[in-house]
């Protein structure tokens, strides 16, 4: 089984502006996407909906990372997956070009709290994204209590279409 | 020499990225197969043909590549297409649907791009929805015959409709009042009048506008357009209505319908599926030389 995601160009540039917006003391923005999800035969494809940033009083004031979400932001964001049925898709930026990683410590804190988000929104896969300037990565979760797979390919659908990954 | 040297003014990897890109043909017949024709030449390497016709013989003055024997033979019409894909580029991936679009959606969500040639506004105005839910840029190629007291009016329209950007209703060619009326008449007896020469103008303007999407030759692509076709004066101009609508976002399609609404990831890991399999390569020899 393969997983895509497919986002629109307005949606991700929006994404991207925000996301480089500077913090009074975080060295970063995070946020969530929401997206509805279709089946392909075996295959998944998530199609991204909207964006709503983290709010700035919900961030925690600690600098051994970039960012870090206090609980309230993670509340808001498991509500929103829970009334408006959808999958949630964490989301930050590393910059810079091609294909970017998660940080240990991304994939560290990405374990903490995207299994949660199963307890609400049961129906829907849920995962993390992260961008550089040209490209993005991801994983995935496909049930509370699974391991996460990687997201195989991205599609940008817009003026210029752009894939990466494996299709 | 390479097949494609004359287009790499398309872009260093234009030859990969259209053999990688994989389009849906909805509707074989006028506009439909000049279609598959220039894309084939272009070098796209997958197609989800999809059209539930047999070619006829009122079909062969408009459909590009079928012949006489196809209609003493009774060919599908996405049999005559796929036979002119694979004669140029033997290893394409054809999916041939030779039913309903409806019966298509799992091959066609793997689109990366549809293009639409139906009859009716209500297959319009359906099949954009589906390709808005999946995020799937749609282009429309409609024309008309109409008969007035000056004479007769050649007249069409491509659309390009993107996820975000305005729809088939944001430009007025999906109205409550045309489906109403064509509803009405449904079941009246009669094909509308066609011809060769309209189709090839408005499929040639519609595989342009994917052009610029799939390969960066274009230095502005655009991710919505409204062209109109005067086939009296011969023309192909932006609709007036395209510069009002140009930037606005579309209300007719939110963005929270992406998805399939009653997807359910634990069914779905649940059921059984069959792994794909692919067509051996000498199956699509002899589906081309036997046009079946």
């Amino acid at each position: 089984m393969k997983v895509r995601f497919k986002i629109t160009a307005d949606l991700l540039e929006s994404i991207r502006a925000d996301l480089i917006r500077p913090y009074a003391f975080a060295h970063e923005r995070v946020g969530f996407i929401s997206t509805g999800i279709a089946a392909i035969g075996n295959d998944v494809v998530a199609l991204a909906r909207a964006y709503r940033p983290v709010p700035d009083e919900d961030y925690l004031n600690d600098h051994s990372v970039g960012a870090m979400m206090g609980r309230e932001a993670i509340r808001k964001a498991l509500e929103w997956s829970m009334q408006a049925a959808h999958a949630s898709f964490h989301v930050h930026t590393h910059g810079g070009w091609g294909i970017p990683g998660f940080s240990s410590v991304d994939l560290r804190e990405n374990r903490k709290f995207v299994p949660d988000f199963f307890k609400v929104s049961a129906r829907f896969p849920h995962g993390a994204i992260v961008l550089s300037d040209t490209a993005a990565t991801g994983q995935v979760w496909l049930g509370r209590s699974k391991e996460p797979v990687p997201i195989d390919s991205f599609m940008v659908v817009g003026p210029g279409l752009k894939t990466w990954g494996r299709k | 020499m390479k097949r494609l040297d004359r287009q790499s003014f398309l872009g260093p990897h234009s030859e990969k990225a259209l053999q990688e890109l994989t389009i849906g043909l909805v509707g074989i017949g006028g506009g439909g197969s000049h279609s598959a024709q220039q894309t084939a030449h272009i070098g796209i390497g997958g197609y989800v043909l999809v059209d539930p016709d047999r070619i006829d013989l009122t079909n062969t003055n408009r459909l590009v590549g079928g012949t006489l024997l196809d209609v003493l033979c009774r060919r599908f019409k996405t049999a005559i297409a796929a036979r002119a894909i694979r004669s140029l580029n033997p290893s394409a991936r054809v999916i041939e649907v030779r039913k309903s679009w409806h019966d298509a959606a799992d091959a066609l969500k793997r689109c990366d791009v549809i293009l639409g040639a139906v009859d009716s506004f209500k297959e319009r105005e359906q099949l954009e929805r589906f390709a808005r839910r999946h995020l799937i840029p749609y282009i429309d190629v409609g024309m008309d015959v109409h008969e007035t007291k000056a004479g007769y009016l050649v007249s069409g329209q491509v659309i390009l409709s993107t996820p975000g950007h305005p729809c088939l209703r944001c430009c007025g060619l999906i109205t409550d009042e045309r489906l109403t009326e064509e509803a009405r008449r449904y079941g009246a007896a009669g094909g509308r009048p066609q011809v060769v020469w309209p189709n090839a103008v408005l499929a040639s303007t519609a595989v342009g506008l994917l052009m610029q999407m799939a390969t960066p030759w274009h230095n502005k692509p655009t991710a919505f357009a409204y062209l109109v076709y005067d086939g009296n004066k011969g023309t192909v101009t932006p609709s007036p209505r395209a510069a009002v609508l140009a930037g606005k976002p579309c209300p007719h399609h939110p963005a929270d319908e992406t998805g399939d609404p009653l997807f359910d990831i634990r069914s779905h890991l649940a059921a059984p599926h069959r792994p794909a399999r692919r067509r051996p390569q000498w199956l699509n020899w002899i589906a081309m030389l036997f046009g079946r």
